[in-house]
């Protein structure tokens, strides 16, 4: 069982990420400290649940950089509306149209591409665009920073709270609560549901799945529609965060989320990637963003090391299978007696 | 005993004006494994997908446990029992043997939830109807081709099969693995199951089926039991006519001139110490076993995966061959067993194809290519290999099978290549057009090239090679001149101490 686990690609996440931690603490012992802890989790939060959105599309064997788009104008929507209806209350009800919003924009994806059975990516890039669009022209192209009452205080909403003298105040956001309760479902679908196990078998081997009466189309539209919906969730964090409710929120983003994704050990060919790794590989690449900060090497430089994580990681399948390739296959039958 | 499971009465089914099936009767009983053969074309295909009920014939009718189709769906055709095992297996690479063996009944019993320990109970119970131990949680992607098609029957046992069709399943096992199939089809066929074998391997229809039924243009014209026939007779009756190989034209060698020399060859876990010489206008062959270092050679001499030591000369000159590009580059040539894969660009035109590998000859003074000149030597191999298309510009993808062959062949011999290696070039085609290639390929050298073939068909090397190399466990262990050795004597030492090892697991 250990051993089966340290051949996995959890593992080799886990330990770049402890190797990276200790050798940045070691140059800024600043690095070890729960503020810091805290800064990342909250950080990552949205990015992780984001890479929930894409995670199914991706085990499906599809690429979508619409989510972005979808998670702006969601947002972006609901603040408008809510906004101009003079709404004071909290966050709860721009999660619920926000994620309406989503869920029919997913869905239109869905539909687009089971319909006239175009690939995913070619849908997507046709309506990111589009979705940002609509949004500048139709409801507005600037910035919004009238924040309703019950929304003011929520990016310090802390379970935990840490004072630490160089920073100030700091904790542990509530918004954990939500990446772990949207975690462990979207693990339980993956695992435990059929349409879980049909995403994956569609991944796999498409044709086959359809020979085998998996609802090809069915599924497809059902994963769009949880992309639209997490999309839409993150955006709302995000903005939240952020105290502002921007029409171009995460544009160009959608790349980096796909790149944690991969590294999570989602093969994008399709068929393969779990809740766990996918949440590494954004911790990986939140901890690269932080650690070059810390240690005072220069940004341009964290798009280079992720660019390099990247290419191990797309490698590292590849050369299991060139060895695996050398040593013989690696499981064998046997004939039973008889 | 002699219950019969299905019957087929008076099918027939057109295309368009073609007849793919004319007025086809024949039963399967019960637990009885029926060798279908036929040449590409014959209606092998057709009468399969009718039986499955992806066609629907235009008149005659199937009767299943005596119950009347006059046409059945797919749907009523599992449900009777009726599972076909098409060549990719219809696996799921990423997923656990144990799911992949379950996921039928997992889709058809319409749950929301998974339960594991439900789909392993499901899939051991599958994999004990076949007596085969695979481990439940390995992935499929990580097995290989044998046990992939016995986790399909396996899968068709558990889907409560009744008659399991099989599309030729034996093209990509190795000897042992074959006979591993064949005891788990006989187990099958023990249980009362029946079985449909469709193959080209003529050899293995003795072996396996208690009856062979013949397809030739859409008719059945042979019904009998499989000890009643020889593999000249299948043959006879596949083709329509008798092949006469008492008088083949085989080029003549020039042993004085040695035109390729392998010293030492070795790849680790794939061939070792391979030493040979190939002489102008020779055509030698190299057999083995799957496993047997054959395939590997082949591709090693390619540059493909190259040889881990050893020394090639060609034509008196040392040469390194550590890419594609350096085989290429001091002209030896390559025929790829999966010609539709590696050997052609399928969307391509056929002059385009032809023109391929020389397109840097063609440049006229401006760099650009000459249309003139690409169309007179893609008229030249099409005339010269006897191609048959109503225009070059076609796609590749229009031409038959056997045309396909022969467009790799011209691509590769428009080039002139001083080697022309050729890797079982005659996998998947029939038997008719198998003669025509073999021609081909004896004329090849007679014009001065030397042509290495690599196969496991040993009539096909009896009826091309001067010489025969036998592979085993990665060495060469024989060396046949063609007049000097028979097919029985090649054929016992092709399956002679087939240790179970395979040559990639050792040391």
């Amino acid at each position: 069982m250990l051993k089966k686990f340290t051949q996995t690609n959890e593992f080799l996440i886990l330990i770049i990420i402890i190797v990276l931690s200790t050798v940045v603490g070691l140059i800024n012992p600043k690095f070890f400290s729960i503020s810091t802890l805290f800064d990342l989790i909250r950080a990552s939060n949205v990015y992780i649940i984001l890479a929930f959105a894409l995670l199914p599309v991706v085990i499906l064997g599809g690429i979508d950089i619409s989510f972005i788009a979808i998670a702006a104008m969601s947002a972006y929507a609901t603040h408008m509306f809510l906004i101009a209806r003079g709404y004071t209350g909290g966050i709860l009800l721009y999660f619920v149209i926000a994620c309406i919003i989503g869920g029919l924009a997913g869905l239109l994806n869905g539909l687009i591409i089971t319909k006239f059975r175009l690939p995913v990516f070619d849908v997507s890039l046709a309506t990111q665009t589009m979705w940002y669009g609509f949004t500048l022209f139709f409801i507005g192209a600037t910035s919004n920073f009238s924040i309703p009452k019950g929304l003011v205080g929520y990016y310090a909403n802390y379970l935990a709270k840490v004072t630490d003298p160089v920073t100030g105040d700091t904790g542990l956001h509530v918004s954990i609560i939500f990446v772990v309760v949207i975690g462990v479902l979207m693990h339980l679908m993956l695992k435990y549901t059929m349409l879980g196990r049909n995403i994956y078998a569609i991944g796999g081997n498409k044709d086959v799945a359809i020979r085998t009466g998996i609802n090809h189309n069915k599924v497809t539209i059902v994963v769009f529609v949880i992309m639209g919906i997490l999309s839409a969730f993150a955006g709302v964090l995000q903005s939240a965060f952020s105290r502002n409710f921007n029409p171009t929120l995460f544009i160009g983003q959608n790349l980096d989320v796909l790149a944690a994704v991969i590294i999570g050990g989602a093969a994008l060919k399709g068929g393969r990637g779990t809740v766990i790794g996918t949440v590494l590989g954004v911790l990986l690449t939140q901890i690269i963003n932080r650690s070059l900060v810390l240690t005072q090497i220069p940004a341009e430089w964290q798009k280079f090391f992720i660019g390099l994580v990247l290419i191990i990681f797309t490698a590292l399948p590849a050369l299991r299978q060139k060895r695996a390739a050398r040593l013989g296959l690696a499981v064998k039958s046997e004939v039973s007696g008889s | 005993m002699d219950e019969i499971l299905l019957r087929v009465e008076n099918i027939t089914k057109r295309f368009g004006g073609v007849v793919a099936l004319d007025d086809v009767s024949f039963t399967v009983n019960k637990g009885e494994c029926v060798t279908l053969v036929g040449e590409n074309g014959s209606g092998k295909s057709t009468m399969i997908k009718i039986i499955s009920g992806i066609y629907s014939p235009d008149s005659g009718s199937l009767f299943i446990n005596n119950k009347q189709y006059t046409k059945i769906s797919p749907i009523e055709s599992l449900n009777e029992g009726i599972q076909v095992i098409y060549q990719d297996f219809s696996s799921f690479p990423n997923l656990s043997v144990a799911e992949n063996i379950a996921i039928n009944n997992l889709v058809i019993s319409n749950t929301r939830f998974v339960d594991w320990k439900h789909i392993k109970s499901l899939a051991q119970e599958g994999l004990n109807k076949v007596k085969v131990h695979i481990p439940l949680d390995a992935l499929v992607g990580d097995l290989s081709a044998a046990d992939r098609q016995i986790i399909a029957i396996a899968k068709a046992l558990l889907a409560d099969a009744k008659l399991i069709i099989m599309d030729e399943p034996t093209t990509t096992l190795t000897r042992k693995e074959v006979k591993q199939l064949f005891k788990v089809i006989n187990d099958v066929n023990a249980q009362g199951i029946s079985t449909i074998f469709v193959s080209h391997k003529l050899a293995e229809i003795r072996e396996i089926g208690q009856r062979t039924i013949i397809f030739r243009n859409g008719q059945k014209v042979v019904d009998l039991p499989s000890k009643d026939l020889d593999i000249k007779t299948i043959e006879y009756h596949m083709t329509g006519h008798s092949i006469d190989i008492s008088n083949l034209k085989y080029s003549e060698p020039k042993l004085e001139e040695i035109v390729l020399s392998v010293e030492g060859f070795t790849r680790a876990n794939a061939f070792t110490d391979v030493s040979f010489q190939l002489h102008r206008n020779e055509v030698l062959g190299v057999t083995g076993l799957l496993g047997s270092g054959r395939t590997e050679l082949a591709l090693a001499l390619f540059g493909q995966h190259p040889a881990d030591s050893g020394t090639i000369i060609l034509e008196k000159k040392k040469i390194k061959i550590k890419s594609i590009f350096d085989a290429t580059s001091n002209g030896i040539g390559f025929v790829p067993e999966d010609r539709l894969k590696e050997g052609l660009f399928l969307p391509q035109s056929i002059n385009n194809n032809i023109s391929a590998k020389i397109i840097d000859s063609l440049k006229n003074k401006f760099n650009f290519i000459d249309g003139k000149k690409k169309s007179e030597l893609s008229a030249e191999w099409i005339r010269r290999l006897k191609v048959k298309t109503p225009s070059d510009e076609l796609p590749a993808s229009s031409l038959s099978g056997g045309n396909q062959q022969r467009l790799v062949l011209a691509k590769w011999l428009a080039f002139n290549p001083k080697v022309l290696i050729l890797n079982s070039p005659t996998v998947g085609v029939d038997v008719g057009s198998k003669t025509e290639i073999h021609d081909l390929i004896r004329e090849l050298a007679s014009t001065g090239m030397g042509v290495i073939l690599m196969s496991d068909d040993i009539p096909e090397l009896m009826h091309t090679c001067n010489r025969i190399l036998m592979m085993r466990k990665g060495r060469i262990v024989g060396d046949y001149l063609r007049e000097k050795v028979d097919e029985e004597e090649l054929n016992r030492q092709l399956i002679a101490d087939t240790d179970p090892v395979r040559v990639g697991q050792e040391g």
